[in-house]
């Protein structure tokens, strides 16, 4: 099945560079389709050069519940947090497929978690706890690709919620 | 096996940020940064409530969340299967909240930006261990329950109450490696506490006083609940807290002379409410100039040695009140030589100076009046805690008013700031005024 295309990105330039960030941290939830939404913590995303759809890295035998909920509802939401200056950022999502990594996809989470640890590590936090956290096997590691439907500014203050503004 | 809340506690320090997904009623997720999530009891955690989010509208609509919290120390991962009861919006689980988030809010930059508008509160239904690489804990120095337990035994081997105060300040530093300490009574009126003893400090601030309701020694009084922070934050700074103090000081008088003890760079504090029969007492205040210094298993032991403290402290009175000394004899003291010292009592807030210097005032100033003007008359030394607590003139404000507390701040003052004036006890419920010098009492009436 293909990704619904959009008539436009929902995404300016700087709304997908936010996304590549060096440092970032990126966590997505998945509704089952009922009334519970589980998470799973990512390891780095990849946005398509029209910006139109966005993937990201997650580890499936550590977020199997976060998994099984996107099997059933195919409904996403992805938080994009930059640590240093808590500015955040929301993408949902409905259709996510979920599938195998292309070729430099694991250079992409290398280099990810690579930079969080560093972003994380100036901030002072224990570089070891923060690089075991996103440790995982490479072969369990699934890309998660959706279409932008809403994004939304969620950095915190007064402004959090209200709908990202194209500047672009 | 069914994992309870208090068993992952170091996760919900705050240390790394959690995460909150919910669901709105479409079904449509939502995935929040939570700034805390607190731990309530072993079945319930609070989250902090601090703008109108979606997170919020979610869970008023549909009660159900997930977190998923990390061990700042081993990386382990736990999955909280959550469902949202109530908002609270003060109160001490509010109080307790608002002071942790302060020092978070401090230490990541966000001071002014995070402020509390509630607590969630949420039922825990579950809680499930993540799978992933884990880094094995590092060995504790101690372990704090056999550090409590060694602790406890000051209680049963001091019998009065500047001795017991003195042995568990210096207990905590010895088993708990706690370094800055100190007690501070509940003035049964005056909606302040006043320092008794403390430990650890260049200068002990004996006398020192705070309003109930300021920063974290006076937030812990007056919500009767243990308030911990992590991180050093203006909001519940000593600074604010005195000078908030002294623009309340409309009731009667701060004690603003004596300064208050303190580090000068304390990063963390935990002060714990000390109760007795549902009332608060006092407070046990202890500080650091670590971040992160005090964890959930501090913040147990302290409000454990706080709660013994309480019952150790009414008991001692019940048994002051049952041995009802007999007023001594009136004998006269050996006569004192030396220089006269004039000693100025000021009736309108029973403040006492020795020569020029300032000593103390309120109700230990009102004992010290009454017993240099009882020497005068009589030349009596000897006197009884009874004796003071019927006194009129004293004005202890309440009946249940700690008079030994009162007594074993006019004597540390005495002890720091006189040679001349000494206070000594001389059995339970009884004690001897020293004149070491002649004494000339100044009474200055109220203009």
């Amino acid at each position: 099945m293909s990704l619904a295309a959009s008539a436009g990105a929902l995404l300016d330039e700087s709304a997908a560079a936010f996304l590549y960030r060096p440092g970032i941290s990126i966590t997505a939830a998945a509704s089952d389709g009922r009334s519970v939404a589980r998470i799973g913590r990512c390891l780095g995303c990849r946005v398509a050069a029209d910006r139109t759809r966005v993937t990201v890295f997650i580890a499936s035998a550590q977020y199997r519940t976060f998994f099984d909920a996107l099997e059933a509802s195919r409904r996403i939401a992805v938080v994009f947090s930059y640590p240093s200056t808590h500015q955040t950022m929301q993408l949902k999502g409905s259709e996510a497929e979920v599938g195998s990594l292309a070729p430099g996809d694991h250079e992409i989470i290398a280099r990810h978690v690579d930079d969080f640890v560093d972003e994380l590590g100036r901030l002072g936090y224990p570089r070891d706890v923060v690089r075991a956290y996103h440790w995982c096997e490479a072969a369990e590691v699934r890309a998660v690709t959706f279409a932008p439907s809403a994004a939304f500014e969620q950095t915190p203050g007064p402004g959090a919620g209200a709908p990202l503004r194209r500047t672009a | 096996m069914t994992i309870t809340v208090d068993a992952i506690r170091r996760c919900l320090e705050g240390v790394i940020p959690s995460t909150i997904a919910t669901c709105a009623p479409d079904g449509t997720p939502n995935i929040s940064y939570v700034s805390q999530v607190h731990y309530v009891d072993s079945s319930h955690v609070a989250l902090t409530f601090q703008f109108f989010n979606k997170t919020h509208s979610n869970v008023l609509a549909n009660p159900r969340a997930t977190v998923v919290a990390i061990d700042p120390q081993s990386a382990a991962r736990f999955e909280l299967d959550l469902e949202y009861l109530r908002t609270e919006t003060e109160g001490p689980l509010f109080e307790s909240m608002k002071a942790k988030l302060a020092g978070i809010a401090s230490h990541s930059g966000m001071a002014g930006v995070f402020r509390l508008l509630g607590s969630d509160v949420y039922r825990v239904r579950a809680v499930t261990p993540l799978a992933g690489k884990q880094l094995p804990l590092p060995t504790p120095r101690r372990n704090l329950l056999a550090s409590l337990r060694a602790c406890s035994q000051v209680f049963e081997r001091c019998t009065d109450l500047s001795a017991l105060l003195e042995a568990l300040l210096a207990e905590l530093e010895a088993k708990f490696e706690i370094r800055h300490s100190m007690v501070l009574m509940l003035d049964g009126a005056g909606g302040r506490l006043y320092t008794v003893a403390s430990r650890g400090y260049r200068d002990s601030g004996v006398g020192s006083e705070i309003a109930v309701g300021c920063g974290v020694i006076g937030v812990c009084a007056q919500q009767k609940t243990p308030i911990r922070i992590m991180h050093t934050t203006a909001e519940y700074s000593y600074g604010r807290a005195i000078r908030e103090s002294a623009e309340r000081a409309g009731m009667g008088g701060l004690e603003t002379a004596i300064p208050l003890p303190g580090i000068a760079d304390s990063r963390s504090q935990l002060a714990a409410p000390i109760v007795s029969a549902g009332r608060v007492l006092g407070v046990l205040y202890v500080e650091s100039p670590e971040d992160l210094r005090f964890s959930y298993d501090d913040e147990d032991a302290l409000v454990a040695l706080a709660a013994q403290l309480g019952v150790a402290i009414r008991a001692m009175q019940e048994t002051e009140d049952l041995h009802e000394a007999p007023r001594p004899p009136a004998r006269p003291g050996a006569p004192s030589g030396g220089a006269q010292v004039v000693v100025r009592h000021f009736a309108a807030d029973d403040s006492i100076f020795i020569g020029d210097d300032y000593l103390i005032k309120g109700v230990a100033g009102a004992i010290l009046r009454k017993l240099l003007a009882d020497h005068a008359r009589e030349g009596r030394t000897e006197f009884t805690n009874r004796e003071l607590r019927l006194d009129p003139q004293i004005r202890l404000p309440d009946v249940s008013d700690n008079l030994e507390a009162r007594l074993i701040l006019l004597h540390r003052r005495l002890a720091e700031r006189s040679g001349a004036l000494m206070l000594e006890k001389t059995g339970r419920g009884r004690f001897r005024l020293c004149v070491n010098r002649p004494v000339q009492l100044v009474e200055v009436p109220r203009t």
